[in-house]
């Protein structure tokens, strides 16, 4: 009998869109050899069912069980390298996703795994160092710090343990990157934390992810396991041990030190800085902090040289930036592009314009801390630079477009009152000046307020931007601020004199 | 109810022991009680604090600090609807509506005789398939208020 191989993603959210049912539906089906990669990031079109073909994979889009003989035939599939959607972006760490299975080996050492490593051995600490600061990589958690930096304090820093610390609390609303590289791609992670290890001399790593992510705990694990078999985590001599540890919950313990507390197991309680982990860290050690993504560039660099990740991008960001585009967008996915191109162009080029019945209203970039940006503000370049020249963030990439239904003083409310839920407690600013800013935001919305209360908002978003120790407290104040600038009918027309001035 | 466990909470803290001169994590001893016993009852903390050669406070504190620590015990099966900003923006919120209406709970409640507790989550990754509801282990995307009877209605039985 013939049988006919079929790719099928076996990510979280293409689960969710109904790769699992087509699973179930087809399993019992002897010609049907399906094998489950990552995804493609394309998530509008899951469940896709891919076949390969002379001139390529070909796909089919939102496929349910009964599609199975026209996908057999082979004959109106499209072709994946001529979807726009991908075609027009330039993947460098999501290059394998679709295409490989995520825990086979052999398949992510033939697509160039494992090389970054082997060049990175066969270099000394300081020299691969250099390398990453040729390639003048930035954390792409959120911080932005430049990754060298980090890497050269730790190196120096005399201690007899060092630690290698992968952030995978991806909290951010709206952002799954780290999910799917974890789920998709887990060698990559791995690679990039023993090139870590190796440069700073680290001894052991923690993978800190958060309990939403089952699937991807699970698969790191056997990913670790499978590495440890074949050897790869020996490291100079010894073996270099990761640990799987899982979170519990809490927002802020995706900020470095308030993971570190609680990777030693208190409260997750944000630490002053300085000292920074680099030199001071777990247990007082030196440790790198890195989320998923920043680890997950490291191999292509060592591979391709930093200088090729210096060559794409802007002049202070370089290298590709993930986007995750989603909300009211016709096409909500993941987008791997060079830094420089404008918000305008990848909600219109990716996001493909806005959901049916809904016209747009505003979008807010970087997660529940990300400022909100209105239509006449969207001509801005995805750069670092010029966010922060915008009082704005990039955040881990996410991208959230809100339609015409939104209330901005609901939604303001809502980020309020999810930093008073999610605030540590250390400082003042954030733990009393989060609860105040959501009293001023329900007393608007109960039809209570004044026009004072907005000088009141700013008052207090001014002490929480320079008072507060985390990130959590000092951008707390930005989405609400920016949408009362943006939007201020949403929030006049709450006030009791708004019915008399009319 | 909690005498039952009393071997069950001694042996847990003992698979937790670490080599001195470590010290114990205290989150990771609680998440094992809560593995073993569904929760941790707040009448556990000294025994916990003895057993480990610490404070009752620390205990306490790291307790009350993670969401995920539950001091009682939920319902059989955890309905979960992610309230993160894509979901919302996507029409969660109508769909949270029909669930409190159809299992006639709100938000951290469980139904009385404890087949569903209601909770909340804040965001689970799967935006691009928003909005997502989480029925037991099984993640739903794209959810649609009419969708909400025959997702739970298999977890009824």
């Amino acid at each position: 009998m013939k049988t006919t191989r079929l790719y099928l993603a076996n990510d979280t959210s293409a689960r969710a869109a109904g790769a699992g049912r087509l699973a179930d539906a087809w399993k019992e089906r002897p010609e049907v050899q399906l094998v489950r990669t990552s995804a493609r990031g394309a998530f509008y079109l899951e469940p896709i069912v891919e076949q390969d073909s002379p001139r390529g994979r070909l796909a089919w889009f939102n496929v349910s069980p009964n599609d199975l003989p026209r996908i057999e035939s082979g004959l109106d599939g499209t072709l994946v390298d001529s979807i726009p959607f991908l075609r027009q972006q330039t993947r460098y760490t999501f290059a394998n996703f679709g295409v490989t299975e995520p825990l086979a080996l052999d398949a992510y050492q033939s697509q160039g795994g494992f090389k970054g490593l082997a060049a990175a051995l066969n270099m000394s600490s300081a020299a691969v160092i250099e390398e990453i600061k040729i390639s003048r990589l930035r954390g792409r958690g959120g911080a932005a710090f430049p990754v060298w930096s980090k890497w050269q304090v730790a190196q120096q820093t005399e201690a007899d343990e060092k630690y290698v610390v992968v952030n995978a609390d991806e909290g951010d609303a709206g952002t799954y990157c780290d999910r799917m590289i974890m789920e998709g791609d887990p060698f990559r992670l791995i690679e990039g934390m023993l090139i870590c290890a190796h440069a700073i001399g680290a001894t052991k790593g923690y993978l800190y992810c958060r309990h939403e992510y089952p699937a991807a705990a699970a698969t790191m694990r056997t990913a670790i396991r499978k590495a440890m078999e074949e050897g790869l985590l020996d490291l100079n001599g010894a073996s270099f041990e990761i640990e799987v540890v899982i979170g519990a919950g809490s927002y802020v313990c995706g900020e470095e030190t308030a993971l570190l507390e609680s990777l030693e197991g208190r409260r997750g309680v944000v630490r002053a800085k300085p000292p920074y982990p680099a030199m001071s860290g777990l247990y007082g050690r030196p440790t790198i902090v890195s989320n998923v993504l920043t680890f997950a560039t490291i191999p292509n660099i060592l591979a391709r040289g930093g200088a090729w990740h210096a060559s794409l991008g802007t002049e202070r960001s370089r290298g590709t930036i993930v986007l995750q585009v989603g909300g009211r967008v016709k096409q909500p996915g993941l987008v791997e592009i060079p830094f420089g191109r404008t918000l305008r162009q990848v909600l219109e080029q990716f996001g493909g314009g806005m959901a049916p019945g809904s016209r747009f209203k505003a979008v807010q970039v970087g997660g529940p801390l990300g400022s909100l940006f209105p239509d006449s503000k969207l001509d801005i370049p995805i750069c670092y630079d010029a966010f922060s020249d915008a009082g704005a963030i990039l955040g881990h990439g996410g991208i959230v477009v809100y339609d015409q239904d939104t209330d901005m003083v609901e939604l303001s409310r809502h980020f309020m009152a999810f930093t008073a839920d999610e605030s540590c407690g250390k400082c003042t600013p954030c733990r009393v000046g989060a609860v105040r800013g959501r009293e001023i935001l329900e007393r608007i919305q109960a039809g209570q307020g004044s026009a004072n209360d907005f000088a009141l908002l700013h008052d207090l978003g001014d002490t929480m931007k320079a008072a507060s120790l985390c990130a959590l407290g000092g951008r707390a104040p930005y989405p609400v601020l920016t949408a009362i600038e943006h939007f201020p009918r949403d929030f006049q027309t709450k006030l009791p004199a708004f019915g008399r001035q009319q | 109810m909690i005498e039952r466990h009393t071997q069950t909470l001694e042996e847990v803290l003992e698979s937790c022991r670490p080599a001195p001169p470590a010290k114990p994590n205290i989150l990771r001893v609680l998440l094992a009680v809560q593995g073993a016993l569904g929760c941790v009852p707040v009448a556990m903390v000294p025994r916990i604090a003895q057993g480990l050669g610490v404070t009752d406070a620390q205990v306490a504190g790291v307790l009350s600090y993670y969401p995920d620590l539950r001091t009682e015990s939920p319902g059989r099966c955890i309905v979960q609807i992610c309230m993160g900003e894509s979901c919302t923006a996507n029409h969660g919120g109508r769909v949270l509506r029909t669930i409190q209406d159809h299992l006639l709970i709100d938000v951290g409640e469980t139904m009385p005789g404890g087949r569903f507790t209601l909770e909340r989550a804040y965001c689970v990754g799967n935006c691009a398939v928003s909005p997502t509801v989480i029925v037991g282990e099984d993640l739903y995307g794209r959810v649609t208020s009419s969708q909400i009877p025959s997702i739970l209605e298999p977890m009824k039985k």
